[in-house]
């Protein structure tokens, strides 16, 4: 394409400027990019061989763009503005592309609908804890060599679930804490392992015969590091789990389920959540207060898309009545990662999994799983 | 730039499969030309309950009147038509009623193809074998409504093992030997005719560092179809053993295969290749002539494969599991051809190979017990028995092109028996002819 057009440029030189013989090549190069440019045929920057050259075309190609954009942002904003001084409605603002709504279809996604889902869960382990037949107790236990962050994360785990009690590890093999907790009716039970006094990893195993899950925990903030954070009370907390879509998703979900009490004590006004967003699970907890404040509505709203979701449905009831919810960051923060979940109890060596995490299903960047 | 279209799967061939699940589901997965060879769920049979969890299944896919024989958690054997899913016999295991069902399940069921009574025609025989050991094995007449079927006479039982637990067992192709195996079981072979035990494994030698590792059998099955002498094994320390009844108690050969434990194993038809499942997804097949590894089957399988179909005609494999999807793949170039989401826990798979893509077998399906489906299944017959044949010829080709490669091996294996073994194999040849003539 290139070599054409510097044909025809040729001939048009050849034609017109024929007596100019020493003209400058650079120049005359730096003509054709401002034609090429103006009238929007793309010389891709890539294609330029001089590195010089190519940098300059693409700085510039960058400039464009970003004015292009500034401008349509500019009159979509005056769109907007106008409309609301008309008092129409203003135009739909346009939603962004996320790798998140741009998800790779999953036909493990969980319909309402879907009476063998509901029979999956009637028959599945944690049944029994649901539906209230059993009540929640936890143990909760470390790997064998254990000091510092993991201690104080264990103590902050103890406040945040209800009725679960810590064991030290000492010698024993997992396998007889399982059949420990089994005898003793614990219904989970949690090794939080630690790797250079850092808590990295969290074993999450249903009692008596329910799934291992193994996560991989990041991101660890403990209470005392968390600015303005309060104080938890006592009280079982609430608990809000969000965006477990899919068949994995749903499992993982009733495994955390399990762990809190079913019945919780809305008087503590305290609420564990756990927001999965592409794969990862986020812990948070709060406590929460509704103040009636003589605030105006634009203010809670700014508040609003701080706060997490529950709160939020909360907040839009009580803003009618000039009152705003007050969230307070307490107990400890950290992530979650599925690696995998494991059929049956801990057993490395004959276990089945149900999922695991494989390099070959990290193909695209558009898939999750949970 | 992340691929934002996805990968599309090549369709399959025209096939039929039934998976069974952990609410005692039977889901029907049908693939037709037509739609492009996408399978889906055809039908579904039965309600969802946790107590009625299929153990175990098996296929009869005879022309006429085929049967499946499903196992339960609750004790219950059943016996149904492939077509339809109607209920046609249901048995309670009650030979040993001080025990609870849930106690000792049923893990191994076969439905045998071949008449082994001289009883009428609509007469089925079972083997099941439990998980304490307790074998038996029995015939039952199959009428059209299943509340008045009997069983013909009181089932033979016999106990395979006094200790541990039985986790697979297996009958050959020509249904007249078992293998049994399992937690603390090595494998044994039975001769069906007599019950009677012939030949029971050793375990291996201690390794080099001298630590014994425990018996534990997770999976087995006949190398070939005609020879009930070989034996492949998995074991749960994710070993693949093969094992030679006419030369030694202990295995042949063993390879490892990974870090999981060998969940499912299942032979070729072509007499020696081996496809195996393990306990964290990864499907593989073996070539037991040599011992090597000829490839794995790739497809994001991230549960653990509980079951293994060979398709006993088209070059299709089709695998289960925990992962709640059914695979389908293709023989020789080991991809996949396409998944199916099953929702629940998968335990079995088997194919129904008479499926046939163009109108008559629908047609088949909607005709119940009349005329018509006689005379279609005598003229469907026709055309198998074609084909059979060639593939006789063709059985007859590879075991003599198998022959050389077997002496070889012997005589690598046991050279002390190098002069008898031809010599054996020869007259059993013969009298294999013999009695086929």
């Amino acid at each position: 394409m290139a070599g054409k057009r510097k044909k025809s440029d040729d001939g048009d030189e050849d034609g017109s400027k024929s007596s100019r013989k020493s003209f400058v090549v650079d120049g005359d190069d730096d003509n054709k990019q401002k034609k090429n440019g103006s009238k929007g045929q793309q010389v891709l920057p890539s294609t330029i061989k001089n590195k010089e050259k190519r940098s300059a075309v693409h700085a510039k190609l960058k400039q464009q763009k970003k004015l292009e954009k500034r401008k349509r942002a500019k009159t979509r904003d005056a769109a907007e503005k106008q409309a609301l001084e008309l008092g129409e409605e203003p135009p739909p603002k346009m939603i962004p592309r996320t790798i998140e709504n741009t998800r790779e279809l999953d036909e493990t996604v969980c319909k309402p609908d879907d009476e063998e889902l509901f029979a999956g869960n009637d028959a599945d382990e944690f049944c029994s804890v649901l539906k209230h037949e059993r009540n929640p107790k936890i143990l909760i236990t470390t790997c064998r060599f254990n000091s510092t962050r993991g201690p104080a994360f264990i103590s902050e785990l103890l406040t945040v679930i209800p009725n679960a009690h810590y064991f030290k590890r000492g010698t024993y093999d997992l396998k007889k804490i399982v059949e420990y907790g089994r005898t003793k009716d614990f219904t989970s039970l949690i090794v939080v392992h630690t790797n250079r006094r850092e808590p990295d990893a969290l074993l999450v195993i249903g009692l008596p015969d329910g799934p291992t899950a193994h996560f991989k925990l990041s991101k660890l903030v403990l209470r005392k590091d968390i600015k303005n954070h309060g104080n938890p009370t006592s009280h079982e907390p609430e608990l809000v789990l969000s965006n477990f879509t899919t068949r994995l998703g749903h499992r993982i979900g009733r495994l955390i389920q399990s762990l809190f009490p079913q019945s919780p004590n809305f008087r503590g006004r305290r609420v564990v959540t756990f927001h999965n967003q592409r794969d990862f699970i986020f812990f948070r907890h709060h406590r929460y207060i509704f103040e009636s404040k003589e605030t105006k509505q634009i203010d809670s709203k700014g508040k609003k898309g701080k706060d997490t979701k529950e709160e939020n449905g909360s907040q839009e009831k009580m803003v009618a009545r000039l009152q705003v919810c007050v969230s307070l960051e307490c107990g400890p923060r950290f992530t979650l990662k599925l690696i995998s979940l494991q059929h049956g109890t801990f057993d490395t060596k004959s276990g089945e999994y149900e999922w695991v995490h494989k390099a070959e299903m990290d193909t695209s960047r558009r898939r999750f799983f949970l | 730039m992340p691929r934002t279209t996805k990968v599309e799967c090549p369709g399959c061939p025209p096939i039929r499969a039934l998976t069974f699940d952990v609410l005692g589901l039977v889901k029907v997965v049908e693939a037709r030309s037509k739609q492009g060879g996408v399978p889906k769920v055809v039908e579904r049979w039965g309600d969802p309950d946790s107590s009625r969890c299929v153990l175990a299944a098996s296929i009869n896919d005879r022309k006429s009147d085929p049967l499946l024989a499903v196992a339960r958690k609750s004790g219950v054997v059943e016996v149904l038509s492939p077509l339809t899913g109607d209920l046609r016999v249901s048995i309670t295991n009650s030979c040993h009623p001080d025990l609870q069902p849930e106690d000792d399940t049923i893990v191994g069921l076969h439905i045998f193809k071949k008449q082994i009574l001289e009883s009428s025609y609509r007469s089925c025989t079972l083997l099941t074998c439990t998980t304490k050991g307790h074998a038996s094995m029995g015939s039952v007449e199959v009428l059209k409504s299943p509340h008045d079927s009997i069983s013909s006479d009181s089932p033979t039982t016999w106990n395979v093992c006094a200790a541990g637990n039985i986790l697979c067992s297996k009958v050959d192709g020509n249904e007249n030997y078992a293998i049994f195996g399992g937690k603390g079981v090595e494998l044994n072979v039975w001769d069906l005719d007599t019950c009677t035990k012939i030949w029971n494994a050793k375990s291996p030698a201690k390794n080099s560092l001298g630590i014994f590792s425990p018996t534990w059998f997770t999976s087995a099955t006949f190398l070939s179809n005609d020879d009930h002498r070989k034996v492949v094994a998995g074991t749960n320390n994710h070993q693949v053993r093969l094992y030679d009844i006419s030369s030694q108690r202990r295995p042949v050969m063993s390879m490892d295969f990974r870090e999981s434990p060998i969940k499912a194993v299942t032979e070729d038809l072509d007499g020696n290749t081996i496809y195996i499942g393990t306990g964290s997804g990864d499907l593989a097949a073996f070539d037991m002539r040599t011992g090597k590894l000829l490839g794995c089957f790739v497809g994001k399988c991230s549960g653990s494969i509980r079951s293994i179909a060979r398709h006993p005609e088209l070059p299709v494999l089709a695998s289960c599991g925990l992962d709640s999807y059914l695979r389908f793949w293709d023989v020789t170039s080991r991809q996949l051809l396409s998944a199916v989401f099953l929702k629940q826990h998968l335990s079995n798979v088997v194919f129904d190979s008479n499926f046939n893509d163009e109108g008559p077998y629908s047609d088949y399906l909607t005709l119940s017990h009349g005329n018509v489906r006689t005379e279609l299944a005598s003229t469907a017959e026709d055309l198998p028995s074609n084909k059979a044949r060639d593939e006789d010829d063709t059985l007859d080709e590879d075991m003599e092109e198998s022959l050389p490669v077997k002496r070889k091996k012997a005589s690598k294996e046991c050279n002390p028996s190098k002069k008898l073994k031809p010599k054996k194999r020869s007259k059993k040849l013969e009298g294999k002819d013999f009695d086929a003539s």
